[in-house]
Parts: structure tokens; C-alpha cells; sequence
């Protein structure tokens, strides 16, 4: 048969000799097999600020999965549900040096309890600050995914199995599963660019009238970038921001309203990455050009921080104000208006000196701080450190937008009610302070902004969500994305002079360096222990065996039909 | 080890017709050439209904849950074209009667084996990701082999001028069960939603009857001469 075979090919080759040639080409080349499941998994964050490194180094991952209880966990993917996170559980794999951890979070927070959640929240910064090697991802649960997590803790929880038979019976039905990403290894990216937008009010009545500065940074943090949604830090200061913007502008449209004061309204961009673009701002405005409005006369720098929620209202400063200057004034009619008008509020003023020596600043005020200018910062936070500032927790969900009471999450959120009280807190106290009203003896418990001048509820609940719509990490945002365009656009409409104002880290010593491959698609394949394969082909060997002898002795059969039909023939 | 695997599906899937193609003395007849031929027609016969089905009948526009009975009934009519290439392959063989039949269908499912498998073998099989199909696909093949020789025998037998009336009968069904084998194994998973395995155990079954019947009246045909 071979000699035939040989002929017959011989021929087939002479002719087809291109034909074989692509053949092998298509033989050789590699395969991609369609996987059990793919989803999007997002990773931690990489980054490195003045030379410090942060987060997760890597982001290739195609190892077998395990669950955090297997004996085994070196070089292989780890999965935690966030139920059962713990950072315990989390430096034992970092410490058997795993190939790669995914952390899986349920698609509605509000599932999960509050105690885990603010577990969690505390951890962020903590997973942070060990910098390692291990691709540390995110995946949102869905239905396959939460199947083959179980599969892969059933497996893993029984790897500890002794007899050889079970071993067996186990690896023959047991799935495993290969974790596969499609991207490539992450590097840095170079010349990004953070956006900050500026806008104005001038006030009425000639040169040289002092100036209010309004800030608010827009950008958002969180342990997963793709996953910082920032609703309440620091969407909420966003809102307000805007907000009043509107109705300060409005008021200066009127010639009996327009103030002595110039309003300068800035949204900062990289505000969570020690305020890269309130510094360079600074920079830019007070040593490079000759006259801007900031080197002037600049009675006080309001930044807005984190007020979606609570009934507290902080004051944050690195000097307390003297008696009788701008500042001073603000405080004491910020104290007025929360007295007389809001008396369930609980407002106190918290000085903090500027420590130069940590390496980040706390509130934006500080970068003013250093440069002279007199600044507060407003929150309803007490500290600085408190975990609801850089958390993937803090989100809004946008379904219920409209509900204004807000849902009982468990973790940071906004609440309508409280942030439109706030506004409007904000904005009697601006008011006040431009016009003002305490020393021409007005009350109180006057209010303005009420009727036509009310602060719009349904304006911030919009804002709000759509701010929260998607992350607004500052690796995510560059100059061209919608969230920059949208806010200029949003500014423009009631302020003059909106200036974009872009920073680039220096090319030899980099303030911030961010990296790339933030978002990647991970591959579920299954996949069967080499073992399985080896059985197999036992398995195949001995069926073709008993088939082989079948075969051979067909004849045996062949004779036994013979003999159960001649019979028959006979008896014909 | 997934080039392993594609190796156990191919061996599972190929070796059979080795066994049967050296141990059923077909080399001895020089018959590689003819099997060959044999697989040639299958082509052939394969392009034709191929052309015809996509001429002569609509898609179909149902839903995708019902099953369309009447338009596969159909389509497994023209499964007969089957029969008929069989039998022309089997008219130009001179020979016996088991010659013939062993050449044509050896031809013809290895032709089968070579078109309808090794492609989604070696797509598939090779991949990272591990499925039960490619080791049921191999098994299948096994079947198929059985399931072929059947149908010649039954096609020879049926054109056999001395054949005893009281034959015609039962080989005419067994004719008709083996055009509508396909048809009937999808009628079966349909309506009682079989897995994967089970339908594959019940194709192995009805193989089994329908090629036992064939070899019993194929026996008692050679020999009551």
C-alpha cells in the first residue's frame, strides 16, 4: 500500500507544490481558539509620582487559575471575590509569588454589606502603596464568570485529596482554566497632557478690584482607574463648581447686581496626583506672565472638595485668618449663614499647617498656601487621609437619578439633598462677601438665592450623573476626551475668557508618569490537566486494541450468522 | 499538550480504517487506486447535491426554536444521491461481491473522514481550549465507517438480479433507514433533548441494528445459493 502511496503522492507533490507551500504555512501558523468566556478586566494603578513608584508593575497574565485556599500558588492566577477579600489573604499570594491576582466585584455594590465595603475602602490606599510586580486586576461578576470562579474553587479546595483513584477520577472531570490577556506589557506613556479649564466673572467698577478664586479639581481616584468614578469626590465639588458659576453669572448680568469683585472659577485637572495642574497653574500665572489677575489682588482662594454628603462642614486651613482681612470675612460669614439659616449643619474651621516634608499635599489649598496666596478648602471631610477620597467604591448608580434622597449605598455617595444645601450655603456666603451685607446690617437669615436665583436641584442631580457616567481617572482624561471638551463648554456658556491651560511633566524629571494598559480583555479557556491527555491516550490505545481484534476475528461472526441461516437453507 | 490531543482525536478517528482497510485483505488486491476513486465519486456526488439543495430549496425563515420537519424530510431525500453514487462506484469495480462493497465504502468514508473532519480537528482540536466534541466527532467517524459499509452492502444487495422476493421487503427499509439516519438521529435529539454522549450512544445503536440486519441478510443471500 505504501509503494501505491508514495506514487500517488509523488505525483500530487509535483503539481501542487504551491498548494503544500500555503498548506504549511496555514499549519504553522498560531491559533486562536475561542475561549469559555471573555470579559473586560480592568487594572490597578501604575503610576509614578515624583519619582516614587506605585501599584501594579505588570500586565500580561496566561496562567491557570486558583482560588486563594489551593496549597499551590506560585505562577498561577489567583481569584478573590470581594466577599471574601481579606489583606491577609492578599499578601499570601503576593508572598508564594503569584502570577496574577483578579479581584472580582459584584456589578451592584448596594449588594454588598457595609462593613465590607468600608474594609475595603481602607485597604485601597494599602494595595497601593506595596508597588509589585503581579498584575493586580478587577473583573465585574457576571454569571459565567461567578461559574468559574465556584469550578475553580472546587478544585482548588480539594487538591488535597490523597488517594491516587480520587486523583484520578478528578482529573479526568475536573476544569481547569487558563486566564489569557490580550494586551501587552505596560509601559509609559510619554508627553500626556492634564487639562485645567479657567473662566471668569469681572467685576464692575474699574481696575484693580480683588479677586475670588473658586477651585475645584475635576479628576477622580481610585485602586482600579477604569473603575474611579468619584461621585462624591470629587464630582460633587464639580457640581457645585458649576452651579454657581450659573448663578453668579446670572447675577452679574444685572447692572444692579455686579459686583466689585472678579470671579475666577478653575477646574484643575490631576487634582488626586498631589494638584499637578493647580501647580503648574500657579507657576504659569504668577512667574511667567506679566500681569493675570491671580498676582493682583486676590482676597481669598475657596477650593471645593468633596461635599455630596453629611451633615458636617469643614473649613480647612494652613493659617488661621487674621482679623479683618478677606478671609477672615468669609469665615465669619460662612459661621453667620450656617447659624441663622442651616442650623443642622455642624461647621467648624480645622488648621493644618503645611508639612513640606510628606510626599503629597493635603487639600489643593496648600499648593496656594506655598505660593502666598491665602486659600481654604471646604469639605465635609475631616482629614485629608480619610479613605472616601481615593476609593472605587465612592460611585453613583445612574439609574436612580432622579430619586433625590439618593439610594442607602454602602459606600461614599452623593446625596442630592445635602449637596444642593450645600450650593446654596456657598453661595449666600459668596454672596455676602461681595456685597457685603454684614456690614450694611443685613440679617442673617436673608436668603437670595431663592425663587428665580434658587439653586436648580435637578441641574446637580444631572451633573452628578453625568459626571459619574464614566471614569474620570486623570491617566483616562486627556485634552481631547468629552469630559474636558463638555466642561468647557458647560463653563463658556456662563463664563468669559475659557482658557484651557495644559500641563506635561518634564522629559527629565518627571513630576507624574503614568502607564498604559489600564484595560484589557481577559480570556477564560478550559483546559484539562496534562494528565487527562495522557489517560486519553490509554484510553484510545486499549479501545483501539479491543478493535483491532474485533476486526481481526470478524470472522468468527461472519461464521455464526453462517451457521444460524444455514439451517434454514437446509430445511428449504 | 493540545498538539497531544489533536493527536489521540486523529488516531481515534483514523486508525479504525486502517484496521479494517489492512485487515479486511483489501491490500492484497491492489485497491488503494480504486479507493481512491471511490473517494473521487463522493466528491462528486457531495458538489451535486450540494447545488441542487442550494438551487431547488428556501432557507428557512422560522423561528429558531422550531424544527423545520418538513424541509429536512426533504433534504434528506436527496440523501439518495448517496445511494445512487454508491452504487456506480460498485457497477465499475469488477469483482465479488464483498470486493465491492469493502472498496466503495472504504472510499467513500474516507473521503467523509478527510472532508468533514480533519479540518475542524485540527482547528479546533489543537486549541487551548479543551471540548468533549472533538473525542464524539472521532467516535463519530468510527460510526460512520460501519454505517457505510452497511449502506453498500444494502445497495449492492438491492441491486442484485437474484435477489428472493421475499427479501425486497427488508432490504428496502433498510435502505430508507439508512438515507434517513441522519434525519432521524436530529429528530431524536430534538424531541427528546438528548445530551451529547447519549445522542452518540443511540447513533451507535441504531448503527449497530441497521448494520447486523444488512450482514444477516447479506450472509443468507451469498450462501443460500
Amino acid at each position: 500500500m505504501f509503494e501505491e502511496a508514495s506514487e500517488v503522492l509523488e505525483n500530487m507533490l509535483k503539481w501542487s507544490f504551491p498548494l503544500s507551500l500555503v498548506l504549511f504555512l496555514v499549519l504553522v501558523c498560531p491559533l486562536r481558539a475561542e475561549a469559555a468566556h471573555e470579559f473586560s478586566v480592568y487594572r490597578m494603578q501604575q503610576y509614578d509620582l515624583q519619582g516614587q513608584t506605585y501599584g501594579s508593575r505588570n500586565a500580561i497574565l496566561n496562567t491557570e487559575a486558583r482560588s486563594v485556599e489551593a496549597e499551590v500558588l506560585s505562577r498561577r492566577c489567583v481569584m478573590m471575590r470581594l466577599a471574601d477579600f481579606s489583606y491577609e489573604k492578599y499578601q499570601k499570594a503576593l508572598r508564594q509569588s503569584a502570577g496574577a491576582v483578579v479581584i472580582i466585584l459584584p456589578q451592584n455594590m448596594s449588594t454588598m454589606p457595609q462593613d465590607i465595603v468600608q474594609q475595603f475602602m481602607e485597604l485601597e490606599p494599602e494595595l497601593l502603596a506595596t508597588e509589585t510586580i503581579v498584575p493586580v486586576y478587577f473583573a465585574l461578576e457576571d454569571e459565567e464568570l461567578l461559574s468559574i470562579y465556584m469550578q475553580t474553587q472546587v478544585s482548588s479546595s480539594s487538591q488535597g485529596s490523597s488517594s491516587a483513584a480520587e486523583v484520578l477520577l478528578h482529573t479526568a472531570t475536573a476544569n481547569g482554566f487558563q486566564m489569557v490577556t490580550s494586551g501587552a506589557q505596560s509601559k509609559a506613556v510619554s508627553d500626556w497632557a492634564i487639562t485645567s479649564l479657567e473662566g471668569r466673572l469681572s467685576g464692575s467698577g474699574g481696575e484693580d478690584l480683588p479677586t475670588i478664586v473658586l477651585v475645584a479639581h475635576y479628576d477622580s481616584f481610585g485602586v482600579a482607574p477604569w473603575l474611579s468614578y468619584g461621585a462624591d469626590s470629587n464630582g460633587s465639588g464639580v457640581a457645585i463648581l458649576l452651579e454657581l458659576a450659573r448663578l453668579f453669572s446670572r447675577l452679574y448680568s444685572y447692572k444692579r447686581t455686579h459686583a466689585g469683585y472678579n470671579l475666577l472659577f478653575f477646574l484643575s485637572g490631576g487634582g488626586k496626583f498631589n494638584y499637578q495642574g493647580t501647580k503648574r497653574w500657579l507657576e504659569d500665572n504668577l512667574d511667567h506672565t506679566d500681569s493675570s489677575l491671580l498676582q493682583d489682588n486676590v482676597a481669598f482662594v475657596l477650593c471645593l472638595d468633596t461635599l455630596g454628603n453629611s451633615d458636617d462642614l469643614y473649613l480647612h486651613v494652613s493659617k488661621p485668618p487674621k482679623e479683618g482681612s478677606p478671609q477672615h470675612a468669609l469665615l465669619k460669614e460662612l459661621e453667620t449663614v450656617v447659624a441663622d439659616q442651616h442650623p443642622d449643619l455642624k461647621f467648624s474651621m480645622v488648621h493644618k499647617k503645611i508639612n513640606l516634608a510628606d510626599d503629597t499635599l493635603a487639600w489643593e489649598h496648600e499648593r496656594f498656601g506655598i505660593r502666598r496666596l491665602p486659600a481654604f478648602t471646604l469639605s465635609h471631610l475631616e482629614s485629608h487621609r480619610s479613605p472616601a477620597r481615593h476609593s472605587i467604591m465612592d460611585m453613583r448608580s445612574v439609574s436612580s437619578s432622579l430619586e433625590g434622597a439618593g439610594e442607602a449605598t454602602a459606600g461614599p455617595h452623593v446625596d442630592l439633598a445635602k449637596l444642593s444645601r450645600n450650593t446654596k450655603v456657598i453661595a449666600e456666603t459668596l454672596a455676602r462677601v461681595i456685597y457685603n451685607l454684614t456690614e450694611k446690617g443685613v440679617d442673617g437669615d436673608l436668603e437670595i438665592f431663592t425663587e428665580q436665583m434658587q439653586v436648580q436641584e435637578d441641574q446637580l442631580a444631572s451633573l452628578v450623573d453625568w459626571l459619574t457616567a464614566q471614569p474620570r481617572a486623570a491617566q483616562l482624561l486627556d485634552k481631547d476626551s468629552s469630559i474636558v471638551n463638555t466642561l468647557e463648554y458647560h463653563l463658556s456658556r456662563y463664563l468669559k475668557d475659557v482658557k484651557r491651560h495644559l500641563v506635561r511633566a518634564d522629559k527629565r524629571d518627571p513630576e507624574f508618569v503614568f502607564y498604559d494598559q489600564l484595560k484589557q480583555t481577559m480570556n477564560a479557556y478550559r483546559v484539562k490537566p496534562a494528565i487527562f491527555d495522557l489517560l486519553l491516550a490509554v484510553c484510545i490505545a486499549s479501545y483501539l486494541g479491543v478493535l483491532y481484534l474485533a476486526v481481526q476475528n470478524f470472522g468468527l461472526l461472519y461464521g455464526f450468522l453462517r451457521r444460524v441461516t444455514a439451517p434454514r437453507v437446509k430445511q428449504h | 499538550m493540545t498538539l497531544f490531543h489533536f493527536g489521540n482525536c486523529f488516531s481515534l478517528a483514523y486508525f479504525p480504517y486502517f484496521i479494517t482497510y489492512k485487515c479486511s485483505g483489501l491490500s492484497e488486491y491492489n485497491a488503494f487506486w480504486r479507493c481512491v476513486q471511490a473517494g473521487a465519486t463522493y466528491l462528486f456526488v457531495q458538489l451535486c447535491k450540494m447545488l441542487f439543495l442550494a438551487t431547488f430549496f428556501p432557507t428557512w425563515e422560522g423561528g429558531a426554536g422550531v424544527y423545520d420537519f418538513v424541509g429536512e424530510f426533504m433534504k434528506a431525500t436527496v440523501d439518495m444521491a448517496d445511494l445512487l453514487g454508491l452504487h456506480l462506484v460498485m457497477s465499475r469495480n469488477a469483482g465479488k461481491g464483498e470486493y465491492k462493497i469493502m472498496v466503495a465504502a472504504m472510499g467513500w468514508a474516507t473521503a467523509e473522514l478527510i472532508m468533514s473532519r480533519c479540518i475542524p480537528l485540527w482547528v479546533g482540536a489543537r486549541g487551548i481550549e479543551f471540548d468533549w466534541k472533538y473525542i464524539q466527532m472521532s467516535f463519530d467517524s468510527n460510526i460512520s465507517l460501519v454505517h457505510y459499509i452497511a449502506m453498500a452492502a444494502v445497495v449492492w444487495m438491492f441491486t442484485r438480479y437474484d435477489l428472493p422476493k421475499s427479501f425486497r421487503l427488508p432490504v428496502t427499509i433498510l435502505l430508507g433507514l439508512c438515507v434517513y439516519k441522519g434525519f432521524l438521529m436530529e429528530l431524536f435529539v430534538h424531541v427528546f433533548l438528548l445530551g451529547s454522549w447519549t445522542a452518540l450512544l443511540v447513533k451507535a445503536v441504531l448503527t449497530g441494528a441497521i448494520s447486523l440486519c444488512s450482514l444477516f441478510l447479506f450472509v443468507t443471500l451469498v450462501h443460500s445459493n
